[in-house]
């Protein structure tokens, strides 16, 4: 399903160059829960990114069902984004004064087809996380857990081929990481791959394999009994 | 389909932003308004020269006594033109008519103890259908009048209302330069004339009358009017009765012409060249009015563009394309001056018309809201696109992790 192959990133700021990543390799299956462990500052984010075609690497290979990301121009990215990868965010990444309904919409916005049913879809699955009664809240309205499900709701509505969350539980209490989480399991138990990046080894726990990363390199691979 | 999406988020946007929204929009409408303005006053301006060039009349040509350059019309002071003259312009194929008559300007006229001074000119029968204007009241000029060199008169309406007011003149006798003439009728109304001075204050005596015991120009003929058959040959006429005049008046190829021509080309020249400094100052202000207006709008867009870094991210990342990013920007920008230019055409509109309540010429047409609605398009599109592009071409990894 996707698949990083000596995958490296640098940056250059001036003369000074700083390798993030410096060979990354491992490979997630199709229904996987795969969470990704390291530190901060270790080039979390930007591995995020690169997973979720937001940046290319530097060199390295990177194949998305079968896809090489690699040679993809910018309107193909776009299009891998919106059709085949549901963004989760530490900071839930929500419109502001715009309704939870709204919100799950938008990927939509962009989609080639603007499915019929849209709108039901949408509540349906703010159903399914507990906020069919908020579908007209607007973020300032919600909690923070709240606000985290229109987000998985958000990620939910173009039926990715894989959930990548970065942090998910950053910035939640620990009752609303629980309900997350959850979700999460919830989620992989319907089949669906999940991605979770993350520095908080609890976390990583929920899903099914942990990926560590030390210096811009796995570091081990832990299957969670 | 999906750029119709798009769009929609654009309006949905505008509605939330509403001092922004407005703070353009005001920029926007002050910029059509003045816009508006300007058209609808240079609109009406050109109604009225062409209205002036009208009372002028489109297939007359007049013909001056003395060289040099257009001014108002020859006295019969300086008066060179003969009789000869004239039958030979009538001569020419082309001309449907030639009406001479005698000019003086300004002359003092009394009546009872009201004092005034009007044109005064001495004209033929014939005067009536070169101007096309008769005797509304009353009796006109005849051939009799000429021939008895009778001290009768036809008044205008302005020398009218002045010396009698509201009373009818008719039957009156009143003193022109100390020589009493008996008012037999009242000329119909007419306006201003292509030079801006009033048509209605003149009053008409029989062209012998005029020649011989008031102006003192037994000989010569101080102007005349020629009609011609189709208006569209009136240069060509022009062009003919100027060479009449320079063989009749044994002009040498090297001499100046000692008569002058007025077509109503040369009319509109004169009158348009009058009002080109004011009209070129006006279009400055009308087109630098909403280019200020596109200024502020690209400013502010820029400053959202800035704000919004975090949410141009977002889209990006839920499968937005650049261009995406463009039309929803470009559509923000273009909703607002279009709307702008709405409002500012009303606006502009509304105090148009207020100048018309002054007097001034002013003229609304089509023509005032195809240029706002263009002009703001064009507005939202020109200082749109930066924005829209800076927007769409942000890094969606950079835009996303801003705070």
């Amino acid at each position: 399903m996707i698949e990083f192959k000596e995958i490296t990133k640098s940056f250059q700021s001036g003369s000074v160059r700083t390798d993030v990543l410096k060979g990354l390799n491992f490979k997630v299956d199709k229904g996987e829960f795969a969470a990704i462990m390291a530190p901060s500052g270790t080039g979390k984010t930007t591995l995020l990114n690169i997973l979720g075609c937001l940046m290319k690497a530097s060199s390295g290979s990177y194949l998305f069902e079968d896809i090489d990301i690699e040679t993809l121009n910018d309107d193909q990215l776009s299009d891998i984004r919106n059709k085949k990868i549901g963004f989760v965010f530490q900071t839930f990444n929500l419109l502001e004064r715009t309704s939870a309904l709204d919100n799950v919409l938008l990927p939509l916005v962009y989609a080639d087809n603007y499915p019929v049913d849209a709108k039901q879809r949408a509540i349906k699955i703010l159903e399914s996380v507990g906020l069919g009664e908020r579908i007209n809240y607007k973020p300032s309205e919600l909690s923070g857990g709240q606000q985290q499900r229109v987000a998985i709701s958000r990620a939910l509505i173009n039926n990715p081929s894989i959930i990548l969350a970065d942090e998910p539980t950053g910035n939640l209490d620990s009752e609303s990481s629980k309900e997350v989480m959850n979700i999460f399991k919830t989620l992989h138990g319907q089949g669906r791959t999940i991605i979770v990046v993350t520095h908080d080894i609890n976390i990583a726990r929920n899903a099914g394999r942990i990926i560590f990363l030390k210096d811009g390199r796995v570091e081990k691979t832990e299957v969670v009994s | 389909m999906k750029a119709l999406r798009v769009a929609g988020v654009s309006a949905n946007t505008i509605f939330k932003h509403k001092m922004r929204a407005f703070l353009i929009i005001l920029a926007i409408v002050v910029g059509i308004a003045t816009l508006t303005v300007v058209v609808a006053l240079t609109q009406g301006m050109n109604k009225k020269i062409m209205k002036q060039i009208q009372n002028f009349g489109p297939d007359a040509i007049v013909v001056h006594s003395g060289g040099g350059k257009i001014r108002g019309p020859s006295t019969a002071s300086e008066a060179n033109i003969t009789r000869k003259d004239v039958s030979d312009i009538e001569n020419i194929d082309e001309v449907k008519l030639a009406t001479s008559f005698q000019v003086a300007l300004d002359m003092p006229i009394k009546y009872g103890n009201k004092f005034t001074t009007s044109w005064v000119w001495g004209v033929e029968p014939s005067w009536k259908d070169a101007w096309r204007r008769g005797a509304s009241k009353g009796e006109f000029i005849t051939d009799s009048d000429n021939d008895q060199l009778s001290k009768v008169c036809v008044i205008g309406q302005s020398a009218a209302k002045e010396l009698f007011g509201d009373a009818n003149p008719i039957g009156e006798n009143i003193l022109i330069e100390s020589v009493s003439f008996q008012v037999v009728g009242i000329l119909e109304k007419r306006g201003l004339s292509p030079i801006g001075t009033d048509f209605d204050n003149l009053i008409l005596i029989p062209f012998t009358t005029a020649s011989r015991r008031l102006m003192n120009q037994p000989l010569y003929i101080s102007t005349a009017r020629v009609i011609v058959r189709d208006p569209s040959r009136v240069e060509t006429v022009a062009g003919q009765i100027k060479e009449v005049l320079r063989e009749n008046h044994h002009l040498a190829a090297t001499e100046e012409d000692d008569f002058r021509l007025s077509t109503p080309g040369e009319i509109a020249e004169m009158v348009k060249s009058a009002s080109k400094t004011l009209k070129l100052f006006m279009w400055l202000v009308a087109v630098i009015s909403p280019f200020v207006g596109g200024i502020v709008l690209m400013n502010i867009m820029l400053m959202a563009v800035s704000e919004r870094k975090k949410e141009i991210g977002l889209r990006r990342a839920m499968g937005a394309k650049k261009k995406h990013i463009i039309v929803q920007f470009l559509a923000e920008s273009i909703m607002l001056t279009f709307s702008g230019g709405a409002i500012g055409v009303g606006v502009g509109i509304a105090i148009a018309l207020l100048i018309k309540l002054s007097g001034k010429p002013i003229s609304v047409t089509w023509q005032s809201f195809a240029i706002a609605f263009i002009f703001s398009t064009l507005i939202g599109l020109f200082f749109g696109i930066y924005p829209a592009k800076k927007a769409a071409a942000l890094d969606p990894a950079t835009a996303l992790s801003q705070k």
